[in-house]
């Protein structure tokens, strides 16, 4: 199976070949049979793909050593999950499974497609292929999964320990699926450059993908945030690292698109600031990858890093050439009459909101890539840390989370001020209620209070839309509050969706407004000893250590510090933290030591206990540190996922669609449409 | 197979075959200067991993020390040296401050004796102005956590606000245009209807602006 599967990634190879060959000239030549030979081409190439994949699965279940691969990224005593997690461990099979991930989108993509969207749909598999080819041709040619090394060594290298954690099961998946996500619009982008049908046709092709894209992208990011506040032991989910920033980045573009794609189809304006989003969502994407796996800039991350950069270097940089080609001599066929009735309308807010995403997205890729500019230019290494983005971008983010609540408030077109005003007032008085309560309650940290001001104004925006929303469809169909309440979101999906998105941003937003009140205390204590803290609520906790053990379990030898807790007297439980030594089977250390933190969590705080190391068989140094609202990082993750779902989720069909809930309210007292976006 | 068998798609079977002929020989023409390109690559990387030895002394520790001051006292308390440490990134690849990775990261050397050594500097009386000039001095600002606000480094904090300011006037113009073409439309549409005879159709209005207004009302329902 592995020399299957070793021979499959050749032809495929061939086959991607082949898709890019045949789908251009026969969108050329006006050859159907070509298309469709490119089109089966694509099915084939994800199927050799597939079989690859298994062939690399097979090996590392079977540990076979022969492989680099297998030897560098596992040993014979790794655990099973383990060895399945191991396919993306490393470059050769991260490459692997982006490839297997960016064929299975192109062939749903093609399928999708094969009745519709007839004339681009050569040179949208035509992209597609060339990206398949980049990636096969990086694999064959440079880091190729089945390379056999000269001699079989008895065991293997193991797994990274940091990469055995549940957390990185899920992330990768989810991030590649949100990065490949990325290369259908743009491959619909080419197409619709190409062929030059650039109206809002080739808009709704690829508006499911960008979703696609953006819901995989949130999950990845915040898997990512839980992996490093859970593996790491710094205590923090987000260090504006290179990757962490890579993957930020498109997510960022996707967002500013699936707001700016509103206005093309509403208004039929921002044409080419539609394409310009879609293709450098892509771009942002290999560059991404470029950073991450070159090795350009230090990141706790680089998991996978050799010499490919240069390959996505050059292929960046062609990608951007042919696609600025594209865009710029089609100028004429993206130009729309645009027209704006007022300069107070949804549009202009809008417009705003993208400038803030795309502001967000520069000054997060400036800032990573700063050092190398700056050494490029003064030729000193210079560091540009968490410090600079959070004083960069936190302006930038309280200014986006302000147009989250002005946006939806505004109406299409033209807003008058009475529209205004009644729109505004309660959201406004709920900002300022929250805003004067925690300042009573001794809140004095500036960048927190502007953080809750806008939430409270923000969420009171979602909780308005909601409360008018359900309230109309009782007074039209006499429904229930929950049947309201659900019908409302069911029949308008993307509206109300997107307000659910928008409360998981809020939630979001306070739960970083938290990490301002972060308290941390560092002690080195016998068997027996207590050391105390005060958390940010003033509560008054006792840690007393119940000494140190070690054990040796699965692939480890293990060393744990564990502590009694008290809160205000009252008992807490026990909290543990370890110290890891991985080892291979025969039980030869593989890697540094790790650290397992040891986590009490509550919606309110973390405690979060990281054992700094044994000083001695009885003593122990630990570093404590107190979090507040970290848990709600995760729970606005999963709401911000949630809200996308429902984006994206399939309408029911056109004949149970309703256009929201005004179109049927009686002319009369309740006649004006409720809520602007109505 | 039944290409060959129909006669009617006989000459597009050979124009295929031909085609696969010269699409062969242009992937194989491909393969061969991406196999040339991968074996200068692996060279190149070959000579990278010679020079690894000078990259790692880079990222190590490099000791700072001076003679305490006369009858010096501490300058700053356990959690202001904290707060300091917090401002210095650790020339380990942890891309953590030195405070977090010495309480984080047991394996690190490094940060531990930094610390070290500005908690001798801050006891023989040097201030945190002088303590950072001593460390920048010995690993240049590589040690800093963010860039400086002057010189070039100020290119780091100014080019993002930048940015979104000549954004902002950007798309102010821009909105600006378009309500002019709002007026401009406006005003050509009523001159249209004051010069139409009575007799005229009733909507007045371009196909394009017809088939929007459909795809709006077909929304709204």
């Amino acid at each position: 199976m592995i020399l299957v599967g070793e021979l499959s990634l050749w032809i495929a190879l061939l086959m991607a070949a082949w898709t890019t060959t045949v789908s251009f000239a026969g969108g050329m030549q006006g050859r159907p049979d070509l298309i469709k030979s490119g089109e089966r081409a694509m099915y084939a190439t994800f199927g050799f793909v597939v079989l690859a994949s298994i062939g690399l699965w097979t090996a590392l279940f079977t540990h076979d050593f022969s492989l680099k691969f297998v030897a560098s990224f596992t040993s014979a005593n790794l655990p099973k999950v383990y060895l399945f997690t191991a396919f993306w461990a490393g470059q050769e099979g991260s490459l692997l499974f982006w490839t297997l991930i960016m064929t299975m989108y192109s062939a749903v993509a093609v399928f999708t497609n094969r009745n519709r969207n007839r004339e681009m749909m050569p040179y949208v598999t035509g992209t597609l292929g060339i990206v398949a080819l980049f990636f096969l041709m990086t694999m064959t040619f440079s880091e190729n999964p089945f390379e056999r090394l000269d001699w079989v060594p008895p065991d293997g290298r193991g797994m990274n320990p940091q990469l055995q954690n549940p957390g990185m099961a899920a992330h990768p998946p989810m991030l590649y699926l949100g990065y490949v996500g990325t290369a259908i619009p743009f491959a619909f982008a080419v197409g619709a450059l190409v062929t030059r049908q650039l109206d809002a046709q080739w808009l709704g092709a690829v508006r499911r993908w960008a979703l696609v894209s953006w819901f995989f992208l949130t999950i990845g990011i915040t898997l990512g945030m839980w992996w490093a506040y859970v593996e790491l032991g710094w205590a923090g989910y987000w260090a504006w690292d290179a990757v962490e920033n890579s993957s930020f980045l498109p997510w960022l573009t996707v967002t500013a698109f699936l707001h700016s794609i509103m206005i093309q189809e509403k208004r039929g304006m921002l044409r080419k600031w539609n394409v310009t989003l879609v293709v450098l969502s892509f771009l942002l994407t290999i560059l991404g990858t470029f950073i991450t796996r070159s090795g350009v800039i230090e990141s706790v991350h680089a998991f996978a890093r050799s010499s490919i950069g240069n390959w996505f270097l050059g292929f960046l940089i062609v990608a951007t050439v042919l696609t600025a080609y594209l865009v710029s001599t089609r100028l004429n066929d993206l130009q729309a009459k645009a027209e704006l009735e007022s300069m107070v309308s949804r549009e202009a807010a809008f417009l705003y909101n993208n400038l803030v995403l795309v502001g967000i997205c520069f000054a997060t890729l400036w800032g990573t890539l700063f050092p190398i500019l700056s050494e490029w230019v003064k030729g000193d290494k210079i560091t540009v840390g968490p410090p600079f983005f959070n004083a960069v971008n936190g302006p930038l983010g309280l200014l986006l989370l302000a147009l989250t609540g002005i946006g939806p408030l505004i109406a299409w077109r033209r807003a008058s001020i009475a529209n205004l005003q009644r729109q505004f007032t309660a959201p406004l008085i709920a900002g300022v209620v929250v805003f004067v309560t925690l300042f009573a309650l001794g809140m004095r940290d500036v960048y927190a209070l502007a953080s809750y001001l806008l939430a409270g104004f923000v969420f009171g925006t979602i909780i308005q839309e909601f409360v008018k929303g359900v309230g109309a469809r009782r007074r039209m169909y006499s429904e229930g509050f929950f049947a309201a309440f659900f019908r409302l979101i069911g029949r308008n999906r993307r509206r109300y969706g997107g307000y659910i998105v928008h409360f998981g941003v809020v939630v979001l937003f306070c739960a970083f407004a938290g990490l301002m009140f972060r308290r941390d205390v560092t002690a080195t204590l016998k068997t027996g000893e207590s050391v105390k803290a005060t958390d940010a609520y003033g509560h008054e906790w006792v840690f007393t250590s119940q000494g140190i053990s070690s054990d040796k379990q699965l692939n480890r030898f293990v060393t744990a510090v564990t502590f009694a807790v008290t809160r205000d007297g009252e008992n807490m439980g026990l909290l543990s933290s370890e110290k890891r030594q991985h080892v291979n089977s025969r039980n030869e250390p593989t890697f540094e030591p790790s650290t397992e933190v040891g986590i009490l969590e509550s919606p309110k705080q973390d405690v979060y206990l990281v054992f700094t190391g044994a000083v001695d068989r009885d003593t122990a140094a630990v570093h404590i540190n107190f979090n507040p609202l970290v848990w709600w990082v995760w729970f606005g993750g999963i709401i911000m996922a949630f809200g996308g779902l429902i984006v994206m989720w399939p309408q029911a069909t056109k004949g149970e669609r309703e256009g929201g809930y005004v179109a049927q309210i009686p002319m009369g007292r309740d006649m004006e449409p409720v809520g602007a976006g109505a | 197979m039944s290409l060959d068998r129909n006669p009617m798609t006989n000459g597009r079977a050979q124009s295929r075959r031909a085609f696969v002929v010269r699409a062969g020989a242009v992937v194989g023409g491909l393969s061969l200067l991406v196999r040339r390109a991968g074996a200068q690559e692996q060279s190149e990387q070959q000579a990278g991993a010679t020079n690894s030895g000078e990259e790692m002394t880079s990222d190590s520790y490099k000791p700072v020390s001076r003679p305490p001051k006369p009858g010096a006292k501490p300058t700053m308390g356990k959690v202001e040296v904290e707060n300091f440490e917090r401002q210095l990134a650790c020339p380990c690849p942890c891309t953590l401050d030195i405070y977090t990775c010495r309480t984080t990261d047991f394996s690190c050397g490094i940060s531990p004796a930094v610390h070290g050594d500005i908690q001798r500097l801050v006891d023989g009386g040097y201030t945190a102005t002088e303590i950072m000039e001593a460390l920048t001095g010995t690993y240049g600002d590589f040690i800093l956590n963010s860039p400086r606000k002057e010189g070039f480094s100020l290119a780091a904090w100014f080019a993002p606000f930048a940015a979104v300011a000549v954004g902002a006037v950007g798309i102010g113009a821009l909105l600006r245009s378009w309500r002019l073409n709002a007026k401009t439309a406006d005003a050509a549409r009523a001159a249209r209807a004051a010069a139409k005879p009575a007799n005229a159709p009733a909507v007045d209005a371009t196909p394009e602006e017809l088939a929007r207004l459909e795809a709006a009302l077909r929304e709204d329902r």
